[in-house]
């Protein structure tokens, strides 16, 4: 039974085995450029094998064939339907999606709403949320507020002014208009170029395979749901007098004094913004902190920033209700009291998917709760014909999210080629002041999943602070897994975090570890080089202090590989710290980092000489829980499994000479 | 016992045997890899002793300064008249152009702006003043003993030390560690006293109206983004076609081009004939018969390591014909008990760079230490064979590095002539040219380029490049990635963080051109 459950996740976990990293008592097995490493704590590697390549599990092979058996003719033009695909909606995603498709010959038609730049019913605009009201024109905004600073930071350095520069709002708004309308062109014509016809209109879903469109219906074989999300206002009194980030980024004049209300990602970039720009800017949270779900120490530390360079963080006090005096200003009543004078509210309370009056129901799409399409892996709807990419799905709402779920949709259905998008370790920013860069786990998250990490952490400052004699700091933070020296989380706060993360991400996502960040030389003299260079670990968290970790080395032999020829065997190691049952091996938090197999012939030989060489080097383990087993029989002892070995080690021998 | 000590890392702290020597170990020069070595020696257990020559920003053979190339009793080039000063005049000069940039995003800089060289420099010295003391005290604070005075070798073992009043002492030192690191070359033509050195060049009494500088190397075009940005007028010399010599052609061509957008008048293919005095300044001769009045004439005409004055020959060290020490990859040289890292060899002349070599050296310090005993090389034999592993050799692969010209350049890795050169297959480039968004308002016209260049058959990443705004923050953490062999797949499976210029290294799609190995050399001898 216990077997049976191995198999089972080593299955899932090989069908992605990018890497081994095995913490031993006084060592370390790891996996690298496809070779197997001993490491030892004394520093020396030792080369066991080299992996000549991963086996192919079978569950996802069995993936593969369901979803082509359904698509086989997905690049064919399909003689019944108007389209291949018809999407709904010309953001990141559904761009993305509709130029890949048909670019893999699929037929596609996309529709949008007419440009605007504040988003309703009846208005949105070719390049969606992030062109038009999301990342572009707020990182313009940023760009624009964040020379206020350099200014002030200029006078360190030997600049001065005879005149404070004074900021004229119209200038900036009129040429961040006639980017995003430059953009708008930019995307059309790359729709264009790739092949799909762009309908200008409402999109409504009549039945799996219909799309009505300005009454015109549209028959498609596939159809994609890439509508985004709005953001949100809460129905509090006064609530009409508040404005939302889509109106944020399109003021006909600067606030004097402005409301934020939230503490998320939106709240606290438009407040760097407006704070750039010489507004007074106070930020009302229901928490203590800003920034949920971000790591704490980065929440304090950016918090403290914020409030150095005057912005006014009102915690713990929610807005109850607006009020509008006879000046023509806006008065914040909260659970504290009230603020007064205020030219302008924001809310910047959440964004929710744009589902309604889609005629989702009606076609049997499932929602979640709040209003978001439940999908699969594959971006799948309930309905087996409709799929859902990006914001609507409230999966990770981040641009590069809805264009890898766009991309990998289109290899899905048009490519032959059943794509699943990625979303563990993707980085994102926050473009707040100083911004935020980050990517893999909290601290939080990372005690939660991994027990036992080592943090380490810098808070300096920078060499640009030096001179100017502004209280800038930076903050930087990595996140270590104990047992296999992985970096699981890493996060900054400073001057450039967006831009530094990026690199970091990448090796965050190819799962290297501390060690390999410390093998790395720095950048001299950058910001980024302290993330190669802490050498000693702000703190250690153990989950079970008085209990020493021992892994112990368990082998599991794939009979139903052997079956086919002599030496087709797998071998699982795995490290668990209590010694008893393999059905331990269930309770193993993440599978992916400990199993791995070996089945290649020509590598048996060394494999199974490996595992002697790791006895030699793990003598002081405890083994007589080491198990193995042609049949699944995990009761044997230690000298048994030696013998197996032994008895498979000669076979192999026979086996390469012959 | 043999195998304790292996599995606990420890070994037996060294005998008395050594007891005849001042110290373990000498350290010559506290620079970067200088002050590395002493204080990680220290840690390790050894009596270390350091000298430095007094600090002042401009070195000389009698004035150096701990913190390296610079002004007072000082530590190290890098803080004293490298790496940091020109950092901080960099920044320094990067307000000029922002100030260009802010007036499309809606900021009136119409009224006076002006820059006060002086203040700066002012700034930048107590900067550095405050460097030199931290390094001070982090040289007291391992137990280091720091002399003031210069340092030369005048034994295997024996180390003399000319303090400021002329005075000799002599020490003995069971090894000497040679970190002196490299001086500024000028040009020798006539009329070259005329000209400055990088050294000056950080502490010039007046910000140059006209800057002339000869050089085509990161020096050279450091300094002239330096002073264009504060509103030099600057010319640059350089005999090849293209500056920065030894990196990615394309790159170079960017970097080219940037210097030329932001206002330096660039003089490829050129040198510098002679120099003579006149009312105006400098008047500056150059081979193609050009003539220039500047008032500042910069050689950046490279650096020749620090080892006149040490000694070297009469002990028996080998040096090279540029004069730098010769050592093995231990950083050992042919005299077994001296030993020599950082710019002084020549390896590869960035400071993290010497802080590796110097942390190598201290990391093996005990086992050199322990050599002499004979249960102990047993252990450390046994050690080797067991893990087949080598005492730790400083790893010079995949180094990435940054060149500070506005905006910066930033490699690691093999550039697209290398990897053409090294490669057994094909090699894919990838490419990306495109406006940065801060330019598509400000209407700066400046593209920023990206490069990775890809191993086609095993799809490892062999080099990644970047010319533009905070590449060398951005190259970092690609770096980590090269070190460790990702492949471009890897590149391509991690998401984008956007918008940001980095996210384009994770988003090359499509391959710019395959080039065959050993065929079609690209542009090679610029």
């Amino acid at each position: 039974m216990a077997a049976t459950r191995v198999m089972a996740s080593a299955g899932n976990a090989v069908s992605a085995p990018q890497s081994l990293d095995l913490c031993f008592r006084n060592g370390r097995l790891l996996t690298q450029n496809k070779r197997l490493f001993f490491v030892h704590d004394f520093g020396k590697k030792l080369m066991l094998s080299v992996v000549h390549s991963f086996p192919c599990a079978h569950r996802s092979r069995r993936f593969t064939t369901a979803v082509r058996a359904e698509s086989t003719n997905g690049s064919e033009p399909s003689a019944h339907y108007d389209f291949d695909l018809f999407t709904i909606g010309a953001g990141s995603g559904g761009v993305r999606a509709s130029r890949f498709a048909a670019n893999f010959g699929a037929k596609v038609a996309v529709c949008e709403l007419p440009f605007a730049t504040i988003s309703s019913d009846s208005a949105g605009g070719v390049g969606g949320t992030c062109v038009l009201r999301g990342c572009v024109p707020k990182k313009l905004l940023v760009y624009a507020s964040k020379f206020s600073h350099e200014f002030e930071e200029s006078g360190g350095f030997g600049w001065s002014y005879e005149a404070e520069p004074k900021h004229d709002w119209s200038t900036l708004i009129a040429n961040k208009n006639a980017e995003l309308q430059r953009l708008v062109g930019i995307y059309k014509n790359i729709l264009k170029n790739s092949g799909v016809m762009l309908l200008e209109g409402r999109g409504k879903i009549v039945d799996p395979h219909t799309v009505d469109v300005n009454g015109k219906l549209y028959s498609a074989k596939n159809i994609l749901i890439a509508v985004g999300g709005r953001p949100f206002i809460p129905d509090i009194p006064g609530s009409e007098y508040a404005i939302d980030s889509d109106a944020a980024l399109d003021l006909p004049s600067k606030p004097k004094k402005i409301a934020i209300v939230g503490g998320g990602y939106i709240a606290v970039e438009f407040a760097g913004i407006f704070n750039g720009l010489k507004s007074d800017v106070h930020v009302f949270i229901r928490q203590k902190k800003l920034l949920r779900g971000f790591d704490e120490e980065v929440r304090d530390f950016l918090g403290e920033q914020m409030s150095l360079r005057g912005i006014d963080i009102h915690s713990e006090e929610t807005p109850q209700a607006i009020v509008k005096s006879s000046d023509g200003l806006l008065s914040v009543k909260t659970n504290k009291g009230t603020v007064d004078g205020f030219t302008h509210v924001m809310f910047a309370t959440g964004r929710k998917p744009n589902t309604k009056n889609l005629g989702l129901e009606a076609a049997g799409v499932n929602l979640s709760k709040n209003g978001a399409i439940e999908v699969d892996e594959f971006s799948r709807t309930s309905v087996p014909s409709i799929w859902a990419v990006g914001d609507v799905t409230d999966r990770i709402n981040l641009t590069p999210v809805a264009l890898m779920e766009g991309g990998a949709l289109a290899k899905t259905l048009f490519a032959n080629e059943p794509t699943k998008p990625d979303h563990s370790a993707v980085p994102c920013a926050v473009f707040s002041q100083p911004p935020i860069g980050q990517v893999g786990l909290t601290e939080d998250q990372a005690v939660k999943e991994y027990g036992d990490i080592d943090i380490y952490t810098s808070n300096f400052r920078p060499l640009k602070a030096t001179l100017s004699g502004l209280p800038d700091r930076v903050f930087m933070k990595l996140i270590v897994c104990a047992k296999t020296n992985k970096v699981i989380g890493l996060h900054m706060c400073g001057e450039e975090s967006a831009e530094i993360v990026q690199g970091f991400a990448v090796a965050v996502k190819a799962g290297l570890t501390k060690a390999d960040f410390d093998a790395t030389i720095g950048i001299h003299p950058t910001a980024a080089e302290e993330f190669v260079t802490m050498r000693t670990p702000t703190r250690k968290i153990r989950s079970a202090p008085s209990e020493i970790l021992m892994p112990k080395l368990l082998l599991v032999f794939d009979s139903s590989l052997c079956n086919e020829k002599l030496l087709h065997q797998r071998i699982y190691m795995y490290g668990q710290s209590t010694p008893g049952q393999l059905s331990d091996l269930s309770r193993c938090p993440s599978p992916d980092s400990y199993a791995y197999a070996v089945d290649e012939r020509e590598v048996a030989k060394a494999a199974v000489k490996n595992v002697f060489l790791l006895f030699t080097f793990l003598h002081r383990c405890d083994f007589s829980l080491l198990c193995k087993q042609v049949k699944f029989d995990f009761g044997a002892k230690l000298d048994k499994v030696f013998e197996l070995i032994l008895k498979l080690y000669s076979v192999g021998l026979c086996n390469v000479s012959s | 016992m043999a195998r304790k000590m292996l599995i606990d890392g420890e070994l037996e702290k060294t005998n008395d045997a050594e007891s005849h020597y001042d110290f373990d170990l000498f350290v010559i020069g506290a620079g970067s890899g200088g002050v590395r070595a002493s204080r990680f020696s220290a840690q390790n257990g050894a009596k270390v002793a350091i000298c430095e020559l007094p600090f002042h920003p401009i070195s000389s053979e009698v004035i150096g300064g701990v913190g390296g190339t610079h002004e007072e009793p000082g530590l190290d080039w890098c803080v004293i008249r490298g790496c940091v000063p020109k950092k901080i005049l960099v920044y320094g000069a990067s307000f000029g152009p922002e100030l260009e940039d802010a007036r499309n995003y809606g900021w009136d800089v119409n009224a006076k702006i002006d820059f006060n060289w002086k203040k700066l420099l002012q700034k930048k010295t107590d900067e550095i003043n405050r460097l030199n003391g931290i390094y001070k005290r982090l040289l007291s604070g391992a137990g280091v003993k720091l002399f003031e005075g210069e340092g030369r070798v005048i034994g295997p073992n024996e180390v003399e030390v000319i303090q400021l009043d002329g005075t000799k002492i002599s020490y003995s030192a069971k090894h000497i560690l040679i970190a002196t690191g490299s001086r500024a070359q000028r040009l020798p033509i006539p009329g070259q006293e005329l000209g400055i050195t990088s050294d000056e060049a950080l502490s010039l009494e007046e910000l140059p109206k006209h800057a002339v500088i000869l050089g085509g190397g990161y020096i050279a075009v450091e300094f002239a983004s330096i002073w264009r940005g504060m509103g030099t007028k600057v010319d640059l010399f350089y005999r090849k076609d293209l500056p920065l010599r030894g990196f990615d052609d394309e790159m170079r061509e960017v970097v080219a081009k940037n210097l030329e957008g932001r206002g330096i008048k660039l003089h490829p293919g050129a040198n510098l004939k002679e120099l003579s005095k006149t009312e105006g300044g400098v008047k500056v001769l150059s081979d193609h018969g050009e003539e220039i009045v500047a008032d500042v004439v910069l050689f950046a005409t490279g650096r020749a390591p620090n080892s006149k004055r040490l000694n070297m020959e009469a002990v028996g060290v080998e040096l090279d014909k540029a004069g730098a020490i010769k050592v093995n990859q231990y950083s050992q040289t042919n005299v077994p008990s001296i030993w020599a890292i950082g710019d002084v060899t020549n390896r590869m002349n960035l400071t993290p760079v010497a802080l590796m070599e110097g942390t190598c050296f201290a990391v093996r310090y005990p086992e050199i230490l322990a050599l002499t005993s004979m249960f102990v090389s047993v252990v450390m034999s046994d050690y080797n064979t067991v893990f087949g592993g080598k005492p730790m050799a400083p790893d010079y692969s995949n180094i990435a590095c940054a060149v500070f010209c506005i905006p910066p350049l930033s490699v690691v890795g093999l550039s697209e002539q290398e990897a053409v050169e090294k490669a057994k297959g094909d090699v894919l480039i990838f490419t990306s040219t495109f406006n940065p968004m801060k330019n598509t308002i400000s209407g700066r016209q400046e593209k920023t380029m990206m490069k990775l260049v890809v191993d086609a058959e095993t799809d490892k990443v062999l080099g990644a490049s970047m010319c533009g705004p905070d590449a060398a923050e951005i190259m970092q953490g690609i770096a980590i990635a090269l070190k460790c062999g990702a492949t471009k797949a890897q590149f391509d499976s991690t998401v984008g963080i956007h918008p940001s210029a980095a996210e384009e290294f994770v988003t090359m799609r499509s391959v710019t051109r395959r080039v065959s190995a050993g065929t079609a050399k690209p542009r090679t001898n610029l």
